[in-house]
């Protein structure tokens, strides 16, 4: 049994804060459930996925990006079905447009859009906060700070959805959705509402010209009154203190702001914890404020909080003066020691002595350490594609890198990448600079889960103004860096089970798509001398699949369904010239170097390999043997 | 109160997650809160990995202080009571975490990162490496763990429950050796060598260098 679907109310159990907020949408009865992945809310259409066993009622999608997914859990909202929609940070922009009518058409039953926030870009490409949509969605934002508050406001989220006639956002910074620990659980509903009924309701769901302006008043009413009641709703808290002094949080931040009182060694000052950052209440706030002469408000990137309250403080005459962004930085990610710094001097207090003695040495003996960023994995099918795009350009092209496990490139020893910001920023922005600059190349490169996520318009666009460039669908059958969903390509599951995968060949020929290539990137001679080929026919789009499934689900198949034959890949020292090609240009990390009597020779860990051949293929000296031995038949082993 | 803060830290693939999550599970098993965040670093392998494992609970009698309780998911400045690092140079990386009654255990097992093997960074001599941890606390263990499960096991699988037993014995866990086991048994196959690759752990503490 799958420990998020336990009926026994009160068992405390480990989850993962996105494990919490799939266990709050259980409690809460939820039906049907759709996401695009993204870290960090990857793991909560996974756990859906998981738990649809032992509850058949619950729809869950992988969607080919936010927006389908946001209309659908809508369509399933008004349908009466309880239905949520996660996705990260970025995903609000490609959903944006879906929920800036949510709060005009409001929902039947409740719906619950939950953001997976990522300040400090740990997992992104930007670290905007998705907080400030709502002044102009009005969309109520709950920021649970703790594993439990996750579940518990996630079930609440759907109450407060329903009555007050609004989607509820779940706001999850990267550090909640990924802190795993303690979780007591609520009671599951007895019976799960299977059948959904739409009922019409045109005066909210027409949305035209005179309508649309009385949906748009209907929807800032709805969030008014919600913010009339927010005192009642326990969603904020006030831990009362001494001196004119306080502080207001929200979110993690409010840990952090807590663990740095207490190193300082400040026990007793007034804090409030806001639970719900949108919308305020005027009076909630102005009675926290009131006796007081200051207040700090701790909490992430622009200052949402910050901008509310001294815009309500305002207008309720109160002059307690609010200091936020003026000390605490708008960028990038708090922590607890950022905190502490930061209120050590405007508090007058001194740091603990062992932390003290610590940040001298760390200043002192941790400077110069080597970075450690990540690589392809052993096997990796797009470092072998790297690999040969590098050889077969020497670098002298643009490159026109997208979002992926394949943005790895960026860093050595590929560097391949000319620029990242959003999902197909690459042929999207390699078309403009075609058409202004006609001498040199580009090859773009995208993986299959971002294409269909939103770049089919781009490529069409790209065939129907005649752009030349050569685009290389790296086309590896999953969603591989948020782990392993569904892609519209994937055609096997691994276990065997079947999926329906679209015909991406058919697909580029229907669009105009003349020149189509397909290789197996572990075959980097094929590979360069295709790319080679596909740069000689100078004009058009030229598209290049490089096909082959991602290493690590190759690997988990093949646990269920082993080969016949086991592979092995060695170095020959005697005939290894140590020219570096795969250690240093190819850079598996399987290939390693030993120290042996005063010299050294690269050596391949049998342990890390997983037989892709691509070292073998590309070896100038021959120098990698390749070993097949047969296994022993099925009798033997046992 | 109880509070005993463990950080582990490594490059993805060393297992870092699923031995946090034992060190965690055992304390739902004892009735221990716990929580703590993890740094995944993406899906690739190669970049750093760390695990913060934060035990909090009442001693008998104690009431609930909400203000002490607030726990966020990751360990401050000087505040780990114990380290784990899969790789030497992950544990130097952590170090600022460290004070000077840390217990640090240390896969003597050096993993060269991109930057050096492309010969734009040097990797610092493990001595050094060790040499500048223990500025930090002398309670500096050194175990070669891989090794260990290589000459013991012929694998790397039982790097993990090799270092679960040196954790327990070298540390003040509030867990017990009892509810980690218990947790073992739940989460790995084959309890028996699990069961001997965590004594092994625990009698290697005893040898664990001090000054290599």
């Amino acid at each position: 049994m799958h420990p998020l679907g336990s009926r026994e109310k009160g068992t405390t159990i480990l989850a993962m804060g996105n494990e919490a907020i799939v266990r709050g949408g259980l409690e809460a009865g939820i039906g049907f459930f759709t996401t695009y992945p993204g870290t960090p809310a990857s793991e909560i259409g996974v756990e859906y996925m998981a738990l649809r066993s032992e509850f058949p009622h619950l729809y869950v999608e992988f969607s080919i990006n936010e927006h389908v997914a946001a209309h659908a859990a809508q369509g399933a909202s008004w349908a009466n079905i309880r239905a949520m929609t996660a996705m990260k940070h970025v995903g609000m922009n490609v959903a944006a447009e879906v929920l800036h009518f949510a709060g005009y058409t409001g929902v039947k039953a409740g719906f619950v859009v939950v953001i997976g926030s990522d300040p400090g870009a740990t997992s992104s490409t930007s670290e905007q906060d998705d907080r400030w949509y709502s002044l102009h969605t009005h969309l109520p934002i709950l920021e649970p700070a703790t594993i439990q508050e996750a579940k518990d406001f996630t079930a609440l989220a759907f109450e407060l959805s329903e009555r007050y006639n609004l989607p509820v956002i779940i706001n999850a910074p990267s550090k909640l959705c990924h802190n795993i620990g303690s979780l007591s659980l609520g009671s599951l509903p007895a019976t799960f509402r299977v059948k959904g009924t739409f009922e019409r309701n045109p005066s909210r769901y027409i949305n035209l010209f005179a309508g649309s302006v009385a949906n748009h008043r209907a929807g800032m009413t709805s969030a008014r009154r919600l913010a009339d009641d927010a005192p009642s709703l326990g969603l904020n808290r006030v831990l009362s203190g001494a001196g004119r002094t306080g502080f207001i949080s929200s979110s993690i931040n409010y840990l952090y702001l807590m663990e740095a009182l207490s190193i300082l060694g400040v026990s007793d000052a007034p804090v409030m914890k806001i639970g719900m950052s949108y919308p305020l209440n005027a009076g909630e706030i102005a009675a926290f404020a009131r006796g007081l002469e200051r207040i700090y408000v701790v909490e992430d990137l622009e200052g949402f909080l910050e901008y509310q309250i001294k815009r309500l403080l305002y207008d309720e005459n109160l002059r307690t003066e609010i200091v936020g962004k003026d000390i605490f930085p708008d960028y990038g990610e708090l922590d607890v020691d950022l905190v502490t710094g930061i209120l050590k001097d405007e508090l007058a207090r001194p740091l603990p002595a062992n932390v003290q003695r610590t940040a001298a040495l760390a200043a002192e003996l941790t400077a110069d350490i080597p970075p450690r960023q990540g690589a392809y994995c052993t096997g990796c099918p797009h470092r072998s594609t790297l690999y040969s795009i590098v050889k077969a350009t020497e670098r002298k092209v643009i490159f026109a890198g997208d979002i992926g496990c394949y943005t790895l490139s960026c860093l050595p020893p590929f560097r391949a990448f000319d620029w990242v910001t959003c999902m197909n920023c690459g042929t999207g922005i390699a078309h403009g600079i075609m058409h202004t600059n006609q001498d040199e190349e580009v090859i773009a490169y995208v993986g299959d889960s971002t294409f269909f996520h939103s770049g089919l318009p781009n490529l069409i666009n790209a065939v129907q103004n005649g752009t030349s460039m050569v685009l290389v669908i790296l086309d590896n059958k999953w969603v591989a860096m948020t782990g392993h969903q569904p892609s519209p390509t994937t055609a096997r599951g691994v276990r065997g089970d079947t999926m329906k995968p679209v015909d991406l060949k058919g697909l580029l020929k229907s669009i105009g798509v003349t020149y189509v290539r397909t290789v197996s990137p572990h075959n980097i001679k094929q590979t360069i001398v295709t790319l080679h080929d596909a740069l000689a026919a100078k004009s058009g789009v030229r598209v290049i699949i490089a096909e082959e499934e991602c290493a690590l689900q190759a690997e988990r198949r093949a646990t269920f369904s082993p080969p016949e034959y086991e592979v092995y890949y060695q170095i020959e020292p005697e005939r290894c010239q140590k020219c570096n090609e795969c250690y240093v240009d190819f850079g598996c990390p399987a290939i390693r170097s030993r120290e042996a009597g005063g010299d050294f020779h690269y050596y391949i860990e049998e342990s890390t390999c997983i037989r892709c051949g691509a070292c073998h293929d590309l070896c100038l000296n021959s120098a990698i043997l390749r070993t097949e031995i047969k296994r022993p038949g099925r009798e033997a082993a046992s | 109160m109880i509070r005993y803060d463990i950080v582990i830290c490594g490059i993805g693939g060393q297992g870092v997650i699923s031995l946090g999550t034992i060190l965690k599970l055992a304390a739902i098993e004892e009735g221990v809160s716990v929580m703590g965040a993890e740094r995944r670093g993406g899906a690739q392998r190669e970049g750093s990995v760390t695990s913060n494992i934060r035990y909090r609970g009442l001693s008998p009698g104690e009431a609930h202080d909400e203000r002490a309780m607030a726990t966020s998911g990751l360990i401050p400045a000087a505040g780990a009571d114990m380290m784990i690092a899969m790789e030497p140079l992950e544990a130097l990386r952590h170090a600022a975490l460290l004070n000077e009654r840390s217990v640090v255990i240390v896969n003597d097992f050096p993993l060269i990162p991109v930057s050096v093997r492309i010969g734009e960074r040097a990797y610092p001599a493990r001595d050094e490496i060790y040499a500048r941890l223990r500025r930090f606390t002398p309670h500096v263990h050194v175990v070669d763990i891989d090794g260990l499960s290589k000459q013991n096991f012929n694998s790397l699988r039982q790097v993990n429950t090799v270092s679960l037993g040196l954790a327990s014995a070298l540390g003040a866990l509030p867990v017990s050796e009892e509810s980690i086991l218990a947790t073992v048994k739940q989460r790995f196959p084959d309890f028996e060598t699990n069961k001997r690759a965590f004594d092994l752990g625990r009698s290697a503490s005893g040898a664990a260098t001090h000054g290599r």
